[in-house]
């Protein structure tokens, strides 16, 4: 089997798992493909800004999150399935950003 | 004192309450709506710059009326200077935020009447209250009086999708007024804690307190209230964690409400981005904050977009993803940063408005949104086609477009602000959202009809063609000549550094 | 620690905030996650009342029988007095619109359970 197609088994059987009932076209399959590759890239990117408080700690930082992302691939299935419309997710990632928030100013802020 | 000021604010209140007691006239209601609409935004275009202090209570400094009967316990000390009333400023940065959000207002309130069978006066006052409500974040200096129209922005969004009989709007409408109840009292908390340290609600006079050492910098609750206005601005502008149901907000609305509710949202992040900027700015967290948190919104807005199917949470995840890179010009914190943010939120306003509009005329004549059951639209009407391939190509930030001059300014804040990484990141996210878009074109437009759809042979409203034309006119006009709006922005943008 | 009428009431609107969160994230039936949003309110509102508080100050009303500075150091803070009123308004509006949605939800969903009426749906 080719590569593609072994991409294509993958990524039914994740659907799979999500009950979706409509045949896996091309264009979802290669839509799911390119948004993988682009949250991969986009956080390896942005972590690389680390290099303005630490360049030892960027370059441990990277690889790590290289290694970690190959390993829990695919990631946008799980992604998709927590950003959905259900109200119950909605609030507990908002009270969960709400103490993120707090907690990083009123600490975080002491020695920055 | 120019009058013009607050007669920005009073004319679309005083509108709206006029429409919705006229709903069911239809002439009257669509003159008077169409009247408004037309005047508002020409309004700012004649205002002289300046304050506004309502009922006429200047600083004592400037009214020495009042202060010569005063003793030296008041007027001696900073209390001399302070805003005793509600001040609006209208400088050249609201002008043009103002301007353009008259002409979507304008644009999505003439689409609204010419679409729909019976005109609605119901619908008008949503508008034209929201739109007053915007305009009254962007003008004011007086940081309660902007949670109070930051609340009637939020209840004139809920209605004007609980008026578009979308299925489940309803159920969207309840989540997202629930939402607001929380993150709207902690914003009111954030800016009760800002008034208990400062004892002012003149966002000029709680930085005259903070920068003169009136208030120790470092306060603690200084910190908790930065970390809860921060946090009623990431619901004001949808940004995560609250995309997903501002992105839910723009599906189950009417087009032409999704084009509006989107304006709104955009301006609401950049009027109180820019007062965190002003006020916290001398903390570095704070701008940090700010770009995690457009960055978050770009990728996961951005990734999300790719993988829908329904055309209109294509697009409303998109429009978020573009607020992204507002966030990230205005978290830099340099001169051309800030403004090339707030030229892309000028922007980004348009061009979502644009495809909001134009991808409206597929719903109209197919009154389905699934992109797996469309295609062939190209035959049907190959303009309107035209125009929203235009459009997207805007969004993507094509030459000679205007999305172009904002993301190249982008591009050059952060190579010039030593991060090259944010301009990697928004090169890359532009060429996906050109893809998400281009995969959405394909699929309605392209590829060939499937024998189940049914295209209806309504006749699209002239109204509608002439919206995306003036839609493409100004993206046109800002892509050539980007200076007519970042002259004015460069003021403010300069003013916070 | 003394505990004086004013950190008491902190107290209370600090607590009264966090039952509404909780109530809010927890609870499933969907009026009492509303009372639970009402409680935010009032604890913010009785947040910015108690800012007021000033130990033995006077009622903000210029009287013909006082000096203005003796005025401005006794009265307590008005200014907390005219914000919690139009929050309180708009606080009711809010709940008013919610409220009204819940009647229309419950007589399409014949139900008052979040995760029914408000769960995923599949669009």
């Amino acid at each position: 089997m080719s590569i593609y197609d072994l991409i294509l088994k993958r990524i039914r059987e994740i659907q799979g798992k999500t009950e979706e009932e409509e045949p896996l076209t091309n264009i979802s399959a290669s839509s799911m493909l390119t948004a993988e590759i682009t949250l991969i890239s986009s956080i390896l990117i942005a972590l690389i800004m680390v290099r303005l408080i630490n360049k030892a700690l960027m370059i441990v930082l990277v690889i790590a999150v290289f290694f970690i992302a190959l390993m829990i691939t695919p990631i946008m299935p799980k992604l998709i399935r927590e950003q959905n419309d259900s109200f119950n997710n909605m609030i507990f990632y908002i009270v969960l950003a709400l103490g993120i928030l707090i907690a990083l100013f009123y600490w975080g802020n002491l020695n920055v | 004192m120019d009058p013009f000021i607050p007669i920005m604010v009073i004319l679309p209140i005083a509108s709206a309450l006029f429409l919705n007691l006229l709903h069911k006239n239809d002439r009257t209601v669509k003159i008077l709506a169409i009247v408004t609409a037309l005047v508002l935004p020409i309004i700012p275009l004649l205002t002289g710059y300046g304050s506004h202090y309502f009922g006429g209570y200047a600083p004592l400094s400037q009214n020495s009326a009042i202060a010569q009967g005063l003793p030296s316990l008041i007027t001696g000390t900073q209390l001399f200077i302070f805003h005793p009333a509600i001040t609006y400023v209208f400088a050249s940065a609201q002008k043009v935020m103002i301007f353009i959000l008259g002409i979507i207002a304008f644009f999505a309130v003439f689409t609204a009447l010419n679409e729909t069978k019976k005109p609605s006066g119901v619908y008008a006052f949503l508008m034209f209250m929201g739109t007053a409500s915007v305009i009254a974040i962007l003008l004011s200096d007086d940081i309660f009086n902007l949670y109070v129209f930051f609340e009637i922005a939020a209840l004139a969004q809920v209605g004007i999708v609980i008026a578009s009989n979308v299925k489940h709007n309803y159920e969207t409408a309840l989540k997202y007024v629930i939402l607001g109840n929380i993150a709207g009292p902690l914003l009111l908390l954030g800016i009760a804690l800002l008034l208990g340290v400062t004892g002012n609600v003149n966002i000029t006079d709680i930085i005259y307190s903070i920068k003169h050492g009136l208030v120790n910098p470092q306060n603690p609750v200084l910190l908790m209230a930065l970390g809860l206005i921060t946090f009623g601005w990431l619901y004001g502008s949808g940004l995560p964690p609250f995309h997903t149901i501002k992105s839910a907000l723009y599906s189950k609305a009417l087009p032409h409400g999704a084009a509006l509710i989107q304006a709104f949202t955009v301006f609401m992040m950049v009027a109180l981005g820019v007062i965190i900027l002003r006020i916290f700015s001398y903390l570095p967290f704070s701008k940090m904050a700010i770009i995690a948190v457009s960055l978050l919104a770009l990728v996961l807005s951005i990734t999300m977009a790719i993988v829908q199917t329904d055309f209109k949470r294509i697009l409303g995840y998109l429009a978020l993803g573009e607020l992204g890179y507002i966030g990230i010009g205005l978290g830099l914190g340099t001169t051309l940063g800030i403004t090339a943010g707030l030229f892309q939120a000028v922007n980004e306003a348009i061009i979502t408005a644009f495809l909001f509009i134009g991808f409206g005329t597929v719903l109209y004549k197919t009154r389905t949104s699934d992109t797996r059951k469309l295609g062939g639209m190209m035959f049907k009407n190959p303009r309107v086609a035209l125009l929203v391939l235009l459009a997207g190509l805007a969004m993507a930030g094509v030459p000679p477009l205007n999305a172009f001059q904002s993301k190249l300014m982008l591009i050059q804040a952060s190579l010039q602000a030593g991060v090259p990484e944010l301009g990697i990141i928004m090169i890359l996210l532009s060429i996906v959202t050109f893809m998400t878009f281009m995969k959405a074109f394909y699929t309605i437009y392209m590829r060939p009809k499937p024998p189940e759809l049914v295209i209806h042979d309504y006749k699209i409203p002239k109204a509608t063609i002439i919206s995306l034309v003036a839609f493409l006119i100004i993206c046109l006009i800002l892509g050539l000549f980007p200076q007519i709006a970042t002259s004015n922005l460069q003021t403010l943008a300069s003013s916070l550094v | 620690m003394v505990l004086s009428a004013q950190l008491f009431s902190f107290f209370t609107a600090g607590s009264l905030i966090v039952i509404g969160i909780f109530a809010a994230l927890f609870l499933d039936n969907l009026i009492k996650k509303i009372i639970g949003l009402a409680f935010i309110g009032d604890g913010v509102n009785l947040f910015i009342i108690t800012m007021g508080y000033k130990p033995g100050g006077i009622v903000y009303i210029f009287l013909p029988n006082m000096t203005i500075s003796n005025f401005a150091q006794t009265a307590s803070y008005p200014l907390p007095f005219a914000l919690v009123l139009t929050s309180i308004v708009i606080g009711a509006s809010t709940l008013a619109v919610m409220l009204g949605l819940v009647i229309v939800l419950n007589k399409r969903h014949d139900s008052l359970s979040a995760s029914k009426i408000l769960g995923d749906e599949r669009d």
